[in-house]
């Protein structure tokens, strides 16, 4: 163990000037128009489901699209809020109502639709290519969120990476809800949030690892001993 | 009672304004203020740490991690902002983590106290005898002279026999004679002793 004088004046010495972070509305603002472009440019990709009309008209539907959006715009905005160290945990709560009434519309799964069996043989269902839009949503989303909120990583990982994993899960949902016929909430749910809330409960660190590889680090030099 | 907390509370509530402008000054890279600042919160931090631990030590510690961490992530502070609860927040983090880790650490691991080691033989836990230096210089010292001599250059100082022979001016033959009969004689006056522990 060094003393502590003497850990000050090295971290004194390492001091050089940092960027202060933007206001964490504005940070969530840019991350959500980064999922924007990424649902646009799948939409232009793949095209937006057929029967996209008659849904639209269809109250529950619309209620749903809606919920979700905004449970991903929220979710976005608290996970940005409480990666902050001084700001409250009540940030928590913001996306709960949209969640609530997004949880609320789900209706069938595509959890079953894995093949499809027909006059061509064996072909991938419904859900692979759902499956598809998944992860071309959730993984470059969850990435750059990751990387956005690794400062998080010593003070509240488990509650950044929670909100976070809810942000690019409801995101996730709005854009398959547009593009696949079949209604995928639950796999969305259970991929995004599911996996976080492996990792998260495997050990009660283990959110810390999962931000360790890119956390910024106090001091390369120094081995704290 | 409240008259005296008063100036107290202003002169706190000074503190962290001024704290406030020491931590804006170190993002803009005055080290410095950042200098200055560390060394002002560290009785600070001790007070919050020694809230959740008691010995000194693990006090020291948390207050390190502390300011590791505040160093790490010193850009996310904002100006514009108060810097006590930014601070606490930290602290209060990194003082939890160690009471956590310290009860993972106590729940799988048993400190090894000299007081458990203990072994059948009961000679094996004297270690006044088990690795005694002294009976064992002494009995050499009670050793004839060509045998002292061999004993020392090629056991104690780790000699070759070619080395051995070269500085005492024995012959390698003369020297493994010597040798042995030391090593013999030794087994006889430590044995001699160890055995007269036994029947102890």
């Amino acid at each position: 163990m060094i003393a502590t004088p003497d850990l000050i004046e090295a971290l004194a010495a390492d001091a050089g000037p940092v960027r202060r972070l933007r206001h964490p509305l504005w940070r969530a603002a840019c991350w959500l128009l980064l999922a924007a472009i990424i649902v646009l440019l799948i939409a232009v990709e793949v095209g937006v489901r057929a029967d996209i009309d008659d849904r639209l008209r269809q109250t529950m539907f619309v209620v749903g699209l809606a919920a979700a959006a905004l449970t991903g715009i929220l979710a976005a905005i608290a996970a940005f809020m409480v990666s902050l160290p001084d700001r409250s945990r009540g940030w928590l709560l913001l996306p709960a109502p949209a969640l609530i009434v997004w949880l609320s519309t789900i209706g069938y799964q595509c959890l079953t639709a894995w093949v499809k069996i027909g006059p061509a043989g064996i072909a991938p269902g419904e859900t692979a290519r759902c499956f598809a839009t998944l992860f071309l949503t959730s993984f470059p989303l969850s990435l750059t969120l990751l990387l956005m909120l690794r400062y998080a990583a010593p003070v509240r990982p488990t509650e950044t990476v929670m909100a976070g994993a809810l942000a690019v899960a409801a995101i996730t949902a709005t854009a398959i809800s547009l593009f696949h016929d079949i209604d995928a909430t639950i796999m969305i749910l259970m991929w995004n949030i599911g996996i976080a809330a492996l990792l998260v409960g495997l050990g009660g660190t283990y959110a810390r690892r999962l931000f360790a590889w890119l956390a910024p680090r106090p001091l390369p030099p120094l081995a704290i001993s | 009672m409240l008259n005296g907390d008063l100036p107290r509370r202003e002169a706190e509530h000074g503190d962290r304004a001024a704290w406030s402008a020491l931590m804006a000054r170190a993002q803009d890279g005055d080290q410095a203020a950042y200098r200055q600042l560390l060394y002002e919160i560290t009785g600070y931090l001790r007070s919050l740490a020694a809230r959740h631990h008691r010995n000194p030590a693990d006090i020291e510690d948390t207050v390190q991690d502390i300011l590791l961490t505040v160093h790490a992530i010193r850009h996310t502070y904002d100006p514009s902002r108060p810097f006590g609860p930014w601070l606490v927040a930290i602290a209060h983090r990194r003082s939890i983590d160690r009471l956590r880790r310290q009860g993972r650490a106590r729940g799988r691991e048993m400190p090894l106290e000299p007081a458990h080691e203990t072994f059948a033989a009961p000679a094996a836990n004297l270690t006044e005898t088990a690795g005694d230096e002294r009976a064992l210089h002494a009995a050499i010292a009670r050793l004839p002279e060509g045998q002292r001599r061999a004993i020392t250059l090629l056991k104690l100082k780790e000699m070759s026999l070619k080395e051995a022979a070269g500085a005492s001016g024995m012959s390698i033959a003369a020297l493994k004679v010597a040798t042995h009969r030391a090593v013999k004689n030794l087994r006889k006056i430590l044995g001699d002793r160890s055995g007269r522990d036994r029947d102890t």
